[in-house]
């Protein structure tokens, strides 16, 4: 069963040429139609997250300034990111959806979650937006989830780091933040000596990965890196940034994998949550329309064995260095910074 | 107080940003400093064809050059940063190694500005962040006149 969140009217959040436009949205939305899913689909009614819900993760006067920038007209947040008019709700409605998402599974006990928004979250900071994001949507999901006392796994295949969420949740022993990206790329954050904070180190995971890294890699990391910490944090919740823009026809990224890679990175993360209703997907980046849709419908068929023929999984690039590198790296960094707390300790 | 020895000025090639630049050339030829030049490649100037450590256009080059000519400084004492991120977060970190920048120079609008409203001011975020000295260099003053 896949619940997804009821679409909402967001054509007015777009800027002329920008490349996060409201046809990323109806991609995403066209590839779960492909699928077919007929009463094996629930569709929730809209729900915008109240400013309590967003506070657990964004700092009040953020939000205050934001919704009165929109009511203002709107303009660029930063050389990136644009908001409108109507982005404060559309942005409100899109933080929302991921509520609604994980409330009807843990009430069913079943099935997968799409939180199908945009714009997208990742990059939004608890005071800030950027990278195209004003609200981080996954993090307002996981905040919620650890208020009621629940273990969030966040995995983020997004092709960019995830700056916003790592920072969001830098000192939260509650949540494990796993990231894969290009590196060099957009923010430039997210290399593997980033563990996390004092009190919750290790909780971050950062996998960066060269130009040209294809599906074979990502997967064989998920296996060898990710699996055991994932094991070690027992999470009870398991929430993934799925951005599309890792897909070799992206236009903002050089990554090489197919809808195939993440058809089979999808089944492994779902390896990674412990009962049947634990696991939620967002939207995130992806501005290769075609890219969108076919992921999108790769990514859900694998999770609901529904048919679906993506294109074939990559293998044969780069990358498998740099994650060996990735893992020694953040073992030093690990024991370094326990070291550096017993000294500290009286 | 310590004369800075390395000036890191963010540049985006808009006036306000040519304004800032200036300043900076002038107080650097006259302190002997160094001058970093920050160009920040965000999601949008990737999408266009940027790359971070493939240097600038010709145009922001150019432009840049120029304005050394213009105020006399000297150019040997000029290095580009170029770096994927936002024009604040890649400000902050010239802070830290190995730049280490003990000056940060913004001007008061930059292209992604809007005008009067506290989002959208890379200055203003700066502001509250920044561990060193900053300069925002207001542009309502003609050019020559720093």
């Amino acid at each position: 069963m896949l619940i997804v969140n009821g679409p909402i009217e967001d054509s007015e959040h777009q800027d002329p040429g920008h490349p996060e436009r409201p046809e990323r949205l109806i991609a995403a939305l066209a590839g779960i139609s492909d699928l077919d899913l007929g009463d094996d689909m629930t569709v929730l009614a809209p729900y915008a997250a109240t400013r309590a819900e967003l506070a657990r993760v964004h700092d009040t006067s953020y939000l205050d300034e934001l919704g009165a920038f929109c009511y203002a007209g709107g303009g660029n947040v930063d050389e990136d990111t644009y908001a409108t008019y109507d982005s404060w709700s559309i942005a409100r409605y899109a933080a929302g959806a991921g509520l609604a998402v994980i409330d009807e599974l843990e009430r069913r006990g079943e099935g997968v979650g799409f939180v199908a928004t945009r714009p997208p979250g990742h990059h939004a900071l608890r005071d800030r937006g950027m990278g195209f994001c004003l609200l981080n949507n996954i993090a307002v999901a996981a905040g919620a989830l650890t208020a009621r006392g629940e273990r969030v796994l966040i995995v983020d295949w997004d092709v960019h780091h995830g700056n916003g969420t790592q920072s969001i949740f830098w000192n939260e022993p509650d949540v494990l933040y796993v990231s894969t990206h290009q590196w060099p790329l957009f923010p430039g954050s997210g290399g593997s000596r980033e563990i996390g904070g004092y009190r919750a180190l290790g909780r971050t995971m950062n996998l960066p990965v060269p130009p040209g890294t294809t599906g074979d890699v990502l997967a064989r990391a998920l296996d060898d890196v990710v699996a055991p910490a994932v094991e070690e944090f027992d999470p009870t919740w398991v929430l993934v940034s799925a951005g599309f823009d890792a897909h070799r026809a992206d236009p903002l990224a050089d990554l090489a994998l197919s809808s195939g890679d993440f058809a089979s990175l999808a089944r492994r993360v779902a390896g990674f949550a412990p009962r049947p209703g634990r696991l939620a997907l967002f939207l995130e980046g992806g501005y290769d329309l075609a890219a969108v849709r076919a992921s999108t419908a790769a990514s859900l068929a694998a999770l609901l064995d529904a048919r679906y023929e993506p294109e074939g999984a990559t293998s044969g690039g780069p990358g498998a260095e740099a994650v060996a590198r990735a893992r020694a790296e953040r073992v030093i960094a690990i024991d370094l910074a326990l070291e550096s707390e017993e000294k500290e300790t009286p | 107080m310590s004369i800075p020895a390395t000036i890191a000025v963010g540049y985006d090639g808009s006036p306000s940003a040519q304004a800032a630049l200036a300043w900076t050339f002038r107080l650097a030829r006259a302190s002997d400093a160094t001058v970093i030049v920050v160009h920040a490649v965000g999601l949008l100037a990737r999408y266009e064809g940027e790359r971070e450590g493939e240097g600038v256009s010709l145009e922001l080059e150019q432009s840049v050059g120029q304005l050394a000519e213009d105020v006399d400084f000297d150019t040997t004492h000029l290095r580009w940063m170029v770096a994927n991120g936002d024009a604040c977060s890649v400000m902050l970190r010239t802070i830290d190694d190995p730049v280490r920048a003990d000056l940060l120079v913004v001007g008061s609008r930059g292209q992604g500005a809007h005008a009067g409203l506290l989002l959208g001011s890379t200055s203003l975020q700066l502001a509250e962040r920044a561990q060193v000295p900053l300069v925002i260099v207001p542009m309502e003053r003609h050019l020559d006149e720093w």
